[in-house]
């Protein structure tokens, strides 16, 4: 009889994980972050959450990788897990659209100088990084798009991201659409150019450090690939030409409780410091968005990074409007374009 | 034998309040999501999403070339796994438990090893091609990865045990006086086959087959990496509409009709069995 009252009586227990625990906190121990991981997530630490947690004593932990669903998820529960979320420039348009995310106090965050793309309203532009054309030392290189869409005289497979907002535009360029009058983009001139070498489209990747893998494997012999993955590697090449630049946003989830908003402030601050950016460049290839960073990055190595000013100048930036507009109808015949792959 | 109706309310109050965790924490969710199809953003009931589903082709593409793509896998499953099931049937009981425990093992590594182990193997760098370049068999590497072939290889792989094990249990308890009696009435070893055994292996072998169908089904992570992108399934779509670009109402209606014809296909499969058993 006793051994069964015990268990009636721990019939209830599961109950208990439910309830949550009380969440009266004065202070604040520790921050998260929910970014795009890997090494990309590793400079953060390096270069901003290191700095952050020497100063004020909160720790950040980060988390990855960053689905858009997965903030959308947070802010419909209500049940704010992390207060700072990564985000891309057209993903930023949607969440501010959804009202996702909350206004940046730039009074209270007071950065030092930076680029102004980067001082958006609702996001802090943390990291330039850009989009283009890389390859196995050997092969025979491609000056330009319409080279790398040219199976015939460039053999060999090619991997392809598994973004329309990158693939549609490089093949409008291989097609000749010069880099100013990309928008709007003539979708499908762009998917008919694609599916010309549909034959030689070995693998659609998702993950940053999938290109770079492929090529090491040789796999793939020609790839489109994010530039900080491929400048560090020996056996690979990438060039800046008629690449896309972009830049990730962090920014602040809504409804993040009032006391983490105020210390995640002070993390945007060291966001904003060159030194810190020049650290966290250190890890992975990408620049962070203040105008005095080039004369601390290493001189020999300054062509690897986006913001140099021989790479600024010959990429393109994504127009985010039209993608918010009409990111939902590409993405319909990106999935057609993939079915008849 | 029914137990005695005092036994049987005992139980059930043991049982009562993980049954309503269950409910809570499992099915409650379910349904809210899949109510999120005809719940309007205004508030009131609407179709619009499953119109939108119906208008939009390349969703009932994809769910089209999910259920080939399952249908098929399920086939070379049951082609790999029954002979293999029937071999280990006719094994000593020391090798009977070797060749249970090889079934069993790859289920003690991680998915997403196995899977990428795949890669490794099948890459065009990878060992069977350059097995095959070395023989001289063929001149270029054959791309095995990146696409259907190499998605339904990974999917047999890993669904194999799912198939192979209840069929083995089954095909165990079958006597083998049973067959010993087939063969004193002058029946060839093949009718022995085709008129006994097959037919006592046959309710094992469809239950097998249909969890295997409906794991496939619902398949993610193997098609994914194993498809390179290139192989449409009905659950990486699932993952656009939910994680890239929110549809949330939209991904909701694609699962309720995905739950939908899972569902049909067991009815059909219990009024069948019914119908054998009788």
């Amino acid at each position: 009889m006793k051994r069964r009252t015990l268990i009636k009586a721990t019939a209830g227990l599961p109950l208990v994980a439910i309830l949550r625990p009380g969440l009266a906190q004065a202070q604040v121990k520790e921050i998260r972050m929910i970014e795009a991981g890997g090494k990309s997530g590793e400079s953060i630490e390096v270069g901003y959450g290191n700095p952050f947690t020497a100063k004020t004593g909160i720790k950040l932990v980060r988390e990855s990788p960053a689905p858009f669903g997965k903030l959308q998820a947070m802010v419909a529960s209500g049940n704010i897990t992390a207060a700072t979320f990564e985000l891309g420039s057209g993903s930023l348009v949607q969440a501010v659209k959804l009202g996702l995310v909350e206004k940046l106090d730039w009074a209270a965050i007071n950065p030092m100088a930076i680029f102004p793309e980067a001082k958006h309203e609702y996001g802090f532009g943390y990291q330039y990084y850009s989009t283009g054309m890389a390859w196995r030392k050997g092969a025979k290189a491609p000056t330009n798009w319409a080279d790398f869409f040219n199976t015939k005289d460039f053999p060999g497979k090619r991997t392809l991201p598994d973004y329309p907002q990158y693939a549609i535009p490089f093949a409008l360029l291989a097609e000749g659409v010069p880099m100013d009058k990309l928008f709007p983009l003539d979708v499908d001139r762009a998917i008919k150019k694609l599916l010309s070498i549909r034959r030689d489209i070995s693998v659609l990747w998702k993950a940053g450090a999938q290109p770079p893998q492929l090529l090491k494997d040789n796999e793939v012999q020609y790839a489109i690939a994010w530039s900080g993955r491929i400048v560090e590697e020996k056996e690979l090449e990438f060039t800046f030409k008629e690449a896309a630049a972009d830049l990730s946003y962090i920014c602040t989830v809504k409804g993040a409780p009032k006391a983490e908003q105020e210390a995640v402030a002070k993390l945007y601050y060291e966001m904003s410091v060159p030194e810190n950016q020049a650290k966290a460049a250190a890890v992975i290839a990408y620049t962070g968005s203040s105008p005095n960073l080039d004369p601390l990055l290493p001189k020999d190595k300054l062509h690897i990074y986006p913001t140099a000013k021989q790479n600024k100048d010959v990429q393109w930036v994504s127009n985010a409007a039209w993608w918010a507009e009409n990111g939902e109808a590409v993405n319909k015949k990106w999935e057609e374009f993939k079915f008849n792959l | 034998m029914a137990a005695p109706i005092a036994e049987r309310r005992h139980g059930f109050g043991f049982t009562a309040p993980l049954l309503g965790l269950m409910f809570i924490a499992f099915n409650l969710p379910i349904l809210y999501m899949l109510a999120l199809s005809i719940w309007s953003a205004e508030g009131g009931l609407t179709g619009a999403y499953y119109a939108e589903l119906i208008d939009t082709p390349i969703y009932m593409r994809v769910l089209g070339n999910t259920l080939r793509i399952s249908v098929v896998a399920t086939l070379v499953n049951v082609a790999i796994g029954y002979p293999l099931a029937y071999w280990m049937r006719g094994l000593s009981p020391r090798a009977q438990f070797i060749a249970v425990a090889l079934v069993i093992t790859p289920f003690w590594i991680s998915i997403l090893v196995r899977t990428y182990a795949w890669i490794v193997v099948l890459g065009n760098n990878g060992m069977v091609n350059r097995l095959l370049l070395w023989s001289g068999a063929v001149d270029a590497p054959v791309s095995f990865l990146y696409n259907e072939l190499g998605v339904m290889i990974g999917m047999a792989n890993v669904l194999l045990p799912f198939l192979v094990l209840p069929l083995f249990a089954s095909m165990l308890r079958i006597d083998d006086r049973l067959m010993q009696a087939a063969a004193s009435l002058g029946a060839p070893p093949r009718t022995i086959f085709l008129k006994v055994f097959l037919p006592l292996t046959l309710p094992a072998l469809a239950a097998g087959a249909l969890l295997v169908f409906i794991l496939c089904l619902g398949f993610y992570v193997t098609p994914a990496i194993l498809g390179g992108g290139k192989v449409p399934m009905i659950s990486n779509l699932l993952d656009m509409m939910i994680n890239q670009y929110p549809r949330w109402e939209q991904a909701s209606a694609v699962s309720t009709l995905l739950l939908v014809v899972t569902l049909a296909i067991f009815a059909g499969y219990r009024a069948l069995d019914r119908k054998v058993g009788a």
